[in-house]
């Protein structure tokens, strides 16, 4: 029985929207004259910037609209969320890159550190430079990157950030972690009270909700709210699908698509181990200690195969696994990310020896594949 | 197997449809025909003609469809082409652990378990070890797949060094200017097939016995090519090109 997605649409509707309702939203704060900084990863601390009363907001792109643009600069077989995320800086077609007055990078894959080179001529870009591996030395380079992250934030727009500041943006935005944790946390029950896509579309939607204390008390609301319709007895996800765990590459927007896959093969995604989701918000910033050294150790052991070697990512996802009484783990990557295709390998090896069933899907940003997603996701979740 | 039961599978591939009727435990017709532009017209035909072959008494007549046009198919069930396969190369060759398929537009690589299949690797979107290549090839080469065992067992072969099918069709171009052989050839363009499937296989654990299904799955010489490749014996398989259908039925079987 497929999964249905519309039992419980009013609680999500105002995630799934947030995208493009926050456009006229952004248009507003530019117009009070608040400064905007647009981010790519996972790995930059947005807490320096919400410090210096500034607004940060994800330019990840993730749809194939501007893809054939940037082609016309970048080569053909190279990661679409780089292209796409070029395309639209370029095109002027995401308002978010438009409003925002920096641009901040950092040195993860290849492609995105020299796409950034580019992007610099378009944009004020400031590229973080961030280490390969999660050791000592790294970890001094890192607090040096975000101190400087810092003073260019400070000087670009004529602020100061204070470590009171700071402490007081990391209290702020653990508040938000902790709240997109316990939502997600909810799939854990059997059935899970939502849909992987409902899930995935408040995940990839708050990030897109600028007044951080209604958005708080949005996810609050919205949490209780799926609680209270659970309690009442609504089960929107039959209890015989499948429960998948999706790990890999950024996933939202386009690549919904491998979401859509598995809930129309009767498997239901209970977790997503990618930055939209756990990886973003499993952990919280220590608020006790130095808050360069909190946010240093904090996001420097983000999980991600950009490290070398990536342990972190295999701690989450094994736990992701275990909590979520995972039946399967479907991995999306992205045609031409190399590193993630490369820790398939690993990922595989990892869940061979816990004996969960595990299933590598490459795809792009195009719509054309969905019909060999859905064999592929299909057959998987019959051998379950 | 439970006894009275009956069902009807459709597999509609990209070049081929496929039916199969299962009663009792035994496959009572088989049929095919071109898939053609008209994917649901070309199921209904299938369905129809199995319909009319079925005892008359029976009214719920349940149908499983399978392959890539399974969502256009009127049917109870669709289950994804790997499942079926799986299931109808157990009833072809009982105690099978491994299934190599060679489609028109993809290629499987089934490993399987009491009857069941556990994994599987798939062709990427490119069209190389597909039976696509080795259509296009033959046509170039003006020959017809039934001259393709009596060629390929002279044993010629010659090094085809593209993979992707668009450059190899031109590298072939080049090698008939130069005088290669036809057999030569089609030699290397098995061979190309196989190593690439071969790749794809390394990430499953295949064991034997394995079968060859699919629309080559009457070539002694495919087999032996896969053997080669594969380092397991590959055996071919009496209505390998029905395993899909096969295999559905026996699922639609299944369902009342
Ligand atoms: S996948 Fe890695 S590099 Fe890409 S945005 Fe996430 S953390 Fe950054
Ligand atoms: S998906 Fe891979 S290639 Fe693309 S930006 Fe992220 S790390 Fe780089």
């Amino acid at each position: 029985m497929p999964v249905q997605a519309n039992e419980l649409p009013a609680i999500f509707e105002s995630f799934g929207d947030a995208r493009k309702a926050g456009f006229l939203k952004m248009k507003a704060l530019k117009d009070e004259g608040v400064g905007v900084v647009g981010t790519f990863c996972v790995y930059t601390p947005l807490e320096v910037f919400m410090a210096g009363g500034l607004v940060p907001v994800g330019l990840c792109s993730t749809s194939d609209e501007t893809i054939a643009e940037a082609e016309k600069t970048l080569p053909r077989n190279l990661c679409p969320l780089i292209k796409a995320s070029y395309g639209f800086a370029v095109t002027d077609k995401c308002p978010y890159m438009y409003f925002s007055d920096l641009v901040v990078g950092e040195t993860t894959c290849d492609g995105k550190k020299k796409m950034y080179e580019l992007l610099g001529r378009i944009k004020d870009v400031h590229v973080l430079n961030l280490p390969q591996n999660q050791n000592g030395a790294s970890r001094l380079m890192w607090k040096e990157e975000i101190k400087k992250l810092a003073e260019k934030v400070e000087g670009r727009f004529g602020v100061k950030i204070s470590e009171g500041d700071l402490k007081e943006a990391i209290k702020i935005k653990n508040q938000e972690r902790a709240l997109l944790k316990e939502f997600y946390e909810l799939s854990k029950l059997t059935p899970p009270p939502m849909t992987g896509l409902q899930q995935l579309q408040v995940l990839f939607g708050a990030q897109f909700k600028f007044d951080m204390p209604a958005k708080l008390s949005e996810l609050r609301k919205t949490i209780d709210d799926i609680k209270k319709s659970y309690e009442e007895g609504n089960r929107p996800v039959p209890i015989e699908a499948k429960r998948i765990v999706i790990t890999g590459c950024p996933i939202g927007g386009a690549t919904e698509k491998v979401v859509k896959a598995i809930e129309e093969s009767g498997g239901v995604v209970v977790a997503f181990e990618n930055c939209t989701g756990a990886k973003q918000f499993d952990r919280r910033v220590n608020e006790e200690s130095d808050p360069y050294e909190a946010l240093t150790d904090h996001y420097l052991n983000v999980g991600c195969s950009v490290m070398t070697p990536d342990q972190n990512r295999l701690e989450l996802l094994g736990r992701l696994c275990k909590e979520f009484k995972a039946d399967g783990v479907v991995e999306m990557v992205l045609q031409a990310c190399h590193t993630y295709a490369i820790e398939t390998f690993q990922i595989r090896e990892f869940l061979n020896d816990k004996g969960v069933p595990f299933i590598s899907l490459e795809t792009d940003y195009s719509a054309g594949d969905f019909g060999q997603l859905k064999t592929r996701a299909g057959a998987f979740i019959e051998t379950l | 197997m439970r006894k009275g039961k009956i069902g009807i599978g459709v597999d509609c591939g990209s070049a081929f449809c496929k039916g199969a009727l299962y009663q009792d435990g035994q496959i009572v017709s088989l049929i095919v025909y071109p898939t053609g532009w008209n994917i649901r017209a070309t199921g209904e035909r299938i369905v129809k003609a199995l319909r009319g072959i079925a005892p008359l008494s029976l009214c719920l007549l349940p149908i499983v469809a399978t392959g890539y046009g399974r969502d256009k198919i009127l049917a109870q069930k669709t289950i994804t082409e790997i499942t079926c396969h799986a299931r109808g190369a157990e009833f072809l060759r009982p105690g099978v652990r491994s299934v190599i398929d060679i489609g028109g537009q993809d290629y499987k690589v089934i490993a399987m378990e009491d009857g069941r299949a556990t994994t599987f690797q798939m062709n990427d979107k490119c069209a190389a070890g597909t039976g696509r290549f080795l259509e296009l090839v033959l046509g170039r080469l003006e020959l017809d797949l039934d001259s393709l065992d009596a060629l390929l067992a002279k044993g010629q072969t010659v090094t085809l060094n593209s993979t992707c099918v668009v450059f190899a069709e031109s590298e072939i171009v080049g090698l008939l200017a130069q005088g290669t052989t036809r057999e030569a050839i089609l030699g290397g363009v098995v061979a190309s097939m196989t190593a690439k499937i071969a790749g794809q296989a390394a990430r499953v654990t295949i064991a034997e016995p394995a079968v060859l299904t699919g629309g080559l799955s009457q070539s002694r010489e495919i087999a032996a090519a896969l053997t080669r490749a594969l380092g397991i014996t590959v055996s071919t398989v009496e209505n390998g090109l029905y395993a899909g259908a096969i295999g559905a039925a026996i699922m639609a079987a299944e369902i009342y």
